[in-house]
């Protein structure tokens, strides 16, 4: 069997994208005045959203992430989850693009994810979502999965 | 001829969609630090806030203008009280206001009520419309016994702005 399609390697991009979203949404969960603080920040959103994204976005972080460890449907978590890193790269390239300084509230509320650190924010999305993108396309069976799903393009093959 | 399962693949992400609209909106309504579902984002109508249970924005305390505050500050009846940071308060500050960081009000309280009794008016700034710590630090005075404080909402900045007295 090839590295790339091996169940192993497939449940160590699963565990490590999961862990990064359960541990990016308990901050947010905790502090959602704060998160949505950040997210008027970044002068992207409609005034009427911003407290809506501030309360569920970090749900769907947390199940999608818990989802991704337990091996729940992986297929539909991994993709929402590259939906969102999608749109936090969109997000952040844009504010990156007209030099506007702000907080990108990935991890820590206390305003220590600095400005300066954007391009590194950048480089760790895209990162995860390339591991996130082969969660969604492995159409093996899983390893560890309390409810296997296929990949994007396929149902499940043994 | 691979297709993709659309049907499986939308209920799949309905229901995750489903369960974390409903968790987070259960979550928000019954925790103390839930928000409003819309916030106030406009700085032209006051302080921006997402509206916390726990925090308080009184507009019935802020002074929204610079002439008006200007006004309190020549009459020498108020102290200005700076919610910044000890560091950003080094770099400018208003004239004479004293610093009082929100941050760190639990320790630096005690040396403030020293100096002010509780009758004595405050009015408290930060860095404008887009930072609530001075409302914040206007609701722990308050909390403390001070029962004489306002807000002057365009803080440092709109002060800046008009060519007022600052030191440093």
């Amino acid at each position: 069997m090839q590295l790339r399609t091996h169940p192993l390697l497939e449940l160590s991009f699963r565990w490590l994208v999961g862990w990064v979203f359960i541990v990016s949404s308990i901050n947010k969960i905790g502090a959602p005045a704060d998160f949505a603080k950040i997210i008027y920040g970044y002068y992207l959103f409609p005034a009427a959203t911003i407290n809506l994204i501030a309360i569920i976005l970090p749900f769907v972080e947390l199940f999608t992430g818990l989802a991704l460890i337990v091996g729940y449907l992986p297929r539909a978590a991994a993709l929402i989850v590259s939906g969102m890193l999608i749109a936090f790269i969109v997000a952040v390239s844009i504010n990156l693009a007209r030099g506007h300084q702000f907080d990108c509230g990935c991890f820590s509320l206390s305003q220590s994810d600095l400005p300066s650190s954007a391009r590194q924010v950048l480089i760790r999305d895209i990162f995860l979502l390339m591991l996130s993108l082969h969660v969604v396309f492995f159409r093996y069976n899983r390893k560890w999965c309390l409810r296997q799903s296929g990949g994007l393009m396929t149902e499940l093959r043994n | 001829m691979m297709m993709i399962p659309v049907k499986s693949l939308c209920k799949e992400i309905v229901l995750f969609l489903g369960l974390s609209i409903g968790c987070a909106l259960l979550v928000n309504a019954l925790s103390p630090k839930g928000i409003a579902l819309f916030g106030d984002w406009d700085p032209t109508q006051g302080v921006v806030t997402a509206k916390a249970k726990d925090m308080v924005i009184d507009h019935e305390l802020e002074i929204d203008s610079v002439a008006q505050a200007k006004q309190i500050y020549d009459s020498g009846r108020a102290v200005f009280v700076d919610a910044r940071s000890a560091d950003a308060y080094a770099e400018a500050h208003i004239a004479g206001a004293v610093s009082l960081p929100v941050g760190r009000f639990d320790t630096a309280i005690e040396t403030f009520m020293q100096h002010y009794p509780p009758q004595t008016y405050l009015v408290t700034y930060c860095s404008g419309r887009e930072c609530d710590d001075s409302h914040r630090l206007a609701q722990f005075l308050m909390e403390t016994g001070f029962f004489n404080v306002s807000i002057f909402i365009d803080g440092l900045p709109g002060w800046q702005q008009e060519g007022h007295p600052i030191a440093k």
